[in-house]
């Protein structure tokens, strides 16, 4: 050990040899210190706040640099509210003693809270708000500052003191002992909060004594969120009353039903009906414009289905060609039949130039096979009587060729149309074979219809 | 029985952050081991 004078080495010596300074009583200072610091530390752990603050303050009294006590008295304050008391000893221990890892971890964490000091000084101004307005008499507007600042720093004790006390001098004492508990949890030792509870405790007797006193003469219920004080007296003869008010109660429930029934029902109903007759026009009206829907969809349906044919027809152009070809193939190869049949399933519409100058030259190379294949098909179905398709295969020669086998194929088709009833058409056929030829045996036999519109003529007679 | 004056006057207003500094300077840090450095200095200097 050094000397505190010289700082010559000293030893276990009581007096410095070199200056004379008392080293024992420099040692018993110190001492003294730690056994208050010691102190201190256990107050603190059974959260007597402020006889560990007491205990802390005397021992840095002894000795400054016991810089473990002066963090530990920061604590304490930072612990009943006191941030700025707090700062200021964790900043001296900072100063005393560089090497404190302690108090530099205390700094830092308040330091890196965001807004933390700005909240506190906030709640440190409306606190010394609030001692103004107590001082100046102005009661509730301390109390309105001294509930935020509880809110905002719930560990403020001497906050909660404050509040406390003027809740005892508006003899709110149930609010006054909830906010005293909370500072006892606080800080379990303080002798104001222990002296407020006390006063607290025996103005509370006084009341309920008081209160026992009155409560022989009076009673008392709840009228909804009110609670409703009576004298005896007065209670008891509102519950003698309380069979007329039975009557009245009983009669209005009556007469409140009959004008339900005479006056609310009828309207209810009309009100019914007519939202009925709303409800059917509106369905109807929804029904016609449903089927204006619809027809427009069929209009739709109808075009697209007309594009779609377009579609089909364009589709048969390379089948149109492909037979084209076949049929030129066929023809070359000298199969006639085959050639006429591939030709006619080509449609020459759609065709192009190229295309329908070919199919013509193919289809005036072929256009006799083609007709007598008509012509033997239209026989064939007018012996088997099956005129219609025999029309279809006259008529297909007899657009091509009217004269073809010297009018036979004109007459067989009139003789169709006249053993299907069509006579007009038939008379039509057959004025023009005898036309064309007036003196062989189609155009004698079509003068012989036409004269005597001769219809019972069996057509085997006249079919080759 | 509490006397409410009385009891006011009690409290004081807190410091505020921004008096904390000068808090601080003002703070008496004289301890035991001061005055008896003082009291040994005293006496070497009478000797």
């Amino acid at each position: 050990m050094q000397c505190f004078m010289c700082g010559a080495e000293v030893g276990n010596e009581k007096v410095c040899y070199n200056c004379g300074a008392d080293i024992l009583l420099y040692k018993q200072i110190i001492y003294t210190s730690y056994v208050f610091y010691n102190q201190g530390l256990e107050k603190a752990r059974v959260r007597d706040l402020s006889g560990a603050i007491e205990s802390l303050k005397s021992s840095l009294q002894y000795y400054k640099y016991n810089t473990r006590a002066r963090n530990l008295l920061g604590l304490c304050y930072y612990q009943i509210g006191e941030i700025v008391l707090a700062l200021n000893e964790w900043v001296i221990s900072k100063n005393l003693q560089e090497d404190n890892p302690d108090a530099d971890r205390y700094l830092a964490e308040i330091e890196n809270a965001p807004g933390f000091l700005s909240k506190i000084n906030s709640t440190i101004k409306k606190y010394n708000q609030a001692v103004e307005y107590c001082k100046s008499g102005s009661k509730d507007l301390a109390i309105i500052q001294l509930k935020k600042v509880i809110s905002q720093n719930p560990n403020f004790v001497k906050a909660h003191q404050l509040l406390a006390l003027l809740y005892i001098e508006e003899s709110k004492y149930a609010d006054a002992r909830k906010l005293l508990n909370q500072a006892t949890k606080i800080d379990g030792n303080n002798t104001t909060t222990i002296r407020y509870i006390h006063e607290v405790k025996s103005r509370l007797k006084e009341q309920n004594t008081g209160r026992r006193k009155k409560k022989t003469d009076t009673v008392s219920f709840l009228d909804g969120n009110d609670t409703v004080v009576m004298s005896e007296k007065s209670f008891r003869s509102m519950l003698d009353n309380s069979g007329a008010s039975l009557m009245n109660i009983l009669l209005g429930l009556v007469l409140g039903l009959l004008i339900c029934f005479f006056l609310v029902v009828p309207t209810v109903r009309d009100n019914a009906k007519d939202s009925n007759s709303k409800t059917v026009l509106a369905l109807n009206e929804a029904l016609a414009e449903s089927k204006s829907k619809s027809d427009s969809l069929q209009s739709e349906i109808d075009s697209l289905k007309e594009d779609l044919s377009a579609y089909d027809d364009k589709q048969d152009v390379a089948t149109s060609y492909d037979n084209l070809f076949a049929a030129e193939n066929s023809y070359n190869a000298g199969d006639s039949e085959t050639a006429s049949q591939y030709i006619q399933l080509v449609t020459k519409e759609v065709l192009g130039e190229q295309g329908q100058q070919a199919y013509d030259t193919l289809y005036a190379a072929l256009s006799p096979a083609i007709i007598q294949g008509y012509y033997d098909d239209g026989n064939n179905f007018y012996s088997e009587e099956n005129y219609e398709s025999a029309i279809t295969n006259f008529k297909t020669v007899v657009d091509i060729d009217e004269n073809y086998n010297n009018g036979a194929a004109l007459f067989l088709l009139g003789d169709c149309y006249r053993l299907t009833d069509q006579t007009d058409l038939a008379l039509e056929c057959f004025e023009k074979v005898v036309e064309l030829y007036p003196s062989n045996k189609w155009g004698k036999q079509a003068k012989v219809y036409i004269a005597a519109d001769d219809t019972t003529l069996d057509a085997k007679e006249v079919g080759e | 029985m509490i006397d409410f004056e009385e009891e006011l006057k009690k409290y004081e207003p807190a410091i505020e952050v921004e008096q904390a500094e000068a808090d601080i300077k003002a703070r008496d840090l004289t301890d035991l081991t001061d005055l008896l450095f003082n009291m040994t200095a005293q006496n070497n200097g009478t000797k």
